[in-house]
């Protein structure tokens, strides 16, 4: 049987802005993972080392984690920070 | 859409599936009566499905909520369109005909199982609205994990067209080919049980929602004080540090008429109380201010449960909250009037919590076609007898149950739905049809 994805794409198109999302989220995905290859961070370090704001970094660290890319590490002696690391079970 | 909905006739229709809508549901299924519950969004449960605990018993609120949930989805006399929408509702005789709006959600309801492959694969990151935007979620998604149907949903305005979700699910269950259907209904009675919105805190630009980090509302506090919480504890959006000194500003869209909003919106108080003890017991070491007008604690077991948060060592101001101002190191200055010692103040929070206020649902007049339901002085509906019959609205045979009226809380909103389903069940019995 054949896809209906095949059916719609005859009549829709993505929009060029949903490819602009896509495309930086993927690179802050990108930035992220490089930083926390070396061992696990903390959002203002990985902010720091990717020049990618600490806030926006959050927002897509956390997003990995809910998906399960990234897990929750140690948190930090002064109770203000966790660390993350990459899921490499996954 | 199963052939056999088409057409169909129904006692009642109940329009949201929020608490009051599945009460007065459930109420009308178990007196014998037919209902159609139509809800627009992908899942029932209202807001009271998305909360931490519940004041002042601090139980936990979706344990409560989803035994009803799943006792509405499953009673034999109760049918659900979930995403779907009333678009107009007409008298005709002695009944009513709805036009009913089924959306397309790509998706088979009847062969998802819920599995998520779909999403795991999706390679599209959107805010999550169910988190309020704290996080990401897919194109394709389960929209949270108590969801009834727990079934994906497409966002086909994000999607890109991959294709990788078709090409993965086990059960064949998505469909790029659906289409939005109209369905006619027919029946004796309808419930609004629509509920209310939040106040847009971007309204109160004063407050920097939206433009500081670390300004959040009240309803992206309970997520965070929820097991299926956005973040992995309670943190700080700019930076994910954890809060030691957090503010709370009542009245945030309430009580103000600057804002369009003069009345006051029940819960705030009591909601702000209760995530200030949720904190406390989540961050032992952090501090708790909460700025308020008045604390309204009317209810059974409320004055109790505000003392108990001051012997728990929340600090409550009597000041109102004239600016919130932000600091390098993205904490926040809160400018307020000091209404004992009538000085303007100024104090240092790391995260503050705008406690929204509730405004009413604007879907609800445009329903009916050639007469409107009657709105009243704050453009609620309007409870024509509210002390005789609560739940009588403008038009015959039109009720209104839990929110959709009046700013409730749950266990107000429930009374209100019991209110609702026994006045239809006796007008039902009167038109004698
Ligand atoms: C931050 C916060 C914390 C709270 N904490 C507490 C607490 O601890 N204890 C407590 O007692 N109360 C609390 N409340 C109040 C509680 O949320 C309400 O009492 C309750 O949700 C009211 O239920 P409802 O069914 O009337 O409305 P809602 O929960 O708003 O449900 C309305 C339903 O109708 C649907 N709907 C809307 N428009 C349409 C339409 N046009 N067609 C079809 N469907 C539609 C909606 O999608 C929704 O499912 C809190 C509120 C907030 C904001």
């Amino acid at each position: 049987m054949g896809k209906t994805i095949d059916i719609i794409k005859k009549t829709r198109t993505v929009p060029e802005e949903v490819k602009e999302k896509r495309k930086e989220f993927v690179r802050i995905k990108k930035l992220i993972i490089k930083s926390l290859k070396e061992g696990p961070k903390t959002i203002p370090q990985i902010a720091k080392e990717s020049s990618v704001p600490a806030v926006e970094i959050t927002y897509h660290l956390m997003t990995l984690r809910k998906y399960r890319e990234i897990i929750t590490g140690e948190l930090d002696d002064m109770d203000e920070y966790f660390s993350y690391e990459l899921n490499n079970t996954k | 859409m199963q052939e056999e909905n088409k057409n169909r006739e129904f006692d009642v229709l109940v329009i949201g599936g929020g608490i009051a809508g599945q009460e007065s549901s459930l109420n009308l299924a178990n007196m014998g009566l037919e209902v159609l519950l139509v809800e627009k969004d992908y899942s029932i449960g209202g807001k009271m499905i998305h909360l931490s605990k519940v004041f002042p018993t601090l139980d936990c609120s979706a344990c409560i909520a989803t035994p009803k949930i799943s006792e509405t989805a499953r009673h034999p006399n109760i049918t659900i369109f979930t995403y779907s929408e009333v678009k107009d509702i007409e008298k005709s005789g002695k009944k009513y005909i709805a036009r009913v709006i089924k959306k397309p959600r790509y998706v088979k309801e009847e062969l998802c199982s819920g599995c998520q492959e779909c999403e795991f694969v999706c390679p599209v990151y959107v805010p999550d609205q169910y988190q309020y935007d704290l996080v990401g979620r897919k194109a394709v998604y389960v929209p949270f994990s108590l969801a009834n149907p727990r079934v994906a949903a497409i966002d086909i305005d994000n999607c890109i067209l991959c294709g990788a979700c078709e090409k993965v699910c086990p059960t064949e269950a998505i469909d790029f080919t659906m289409e939005a259907e109209e369905i006619e209904i027919r029946f004796k009675a309808v419930i609004i049980a629509t509920g209310f919105n939040l106040f847009d805190a971007h309204n109160k630009p004063q407050y920097g929602f939206g433009k500081f980090k670390n300004v959040v509302h009240s309803m992206q506090m309970e997520r965070q004080l929820v097991p299926t919480r956005p973040f992995n504890a309670v943190l700080r959006p700019s930076d994910g540090k954890m809060p030691d000194n957090i503010a709370y500003v009542l009245c945030t869209g309430s009580r103000d008429k600057s804002v369009g909003n003069p009345l006051c919106s029940q819960v705030c108080c009591m909601y702000s109380i209760k995530q200030a003890q949720l904190l406390m017991g989540a961050l032992p070491l952090a501090d708790v201010t909460i700025y308020y007008i008045n604390i309204r604690a009317f209810g059974k077991g409320f004055c109790e449960f505000y003392q108990q948060s001051k012997t728990m060592g929340v600090e409550f101001v009597k000041g109102k909250v004239a600016q919130i101002t932000e600091t390098e190191n993205d904490n926040l200055i809160v400018r307020y009037e000091d209404i004992f010692e009538g000085k303007v103040k100024e104090a240092e929070h790391d995260l503050v919590v705008l406690a929204v206020g509730a405004l009413p649902n604007p879907d609800v007049p445009d329903m009916f076609k050639n007469e409107k339901v009657e709105l009243g002085e704050f453009k609620y509906v309007k409870q024509v007898d509210r002390f005789a019959c609560p739940a009588r609205t403008s038009m015959e045979g039109v009720f209104v149950s839990g929110t959709a009226a009046v700013p409730l809380d749950i266990p107000d909103s429930i009374l209100s739905a019991g209110a609702a389903s026994s006045e239809v069940n006796s007008y039902i019995k009167k038109l004698g049809i």
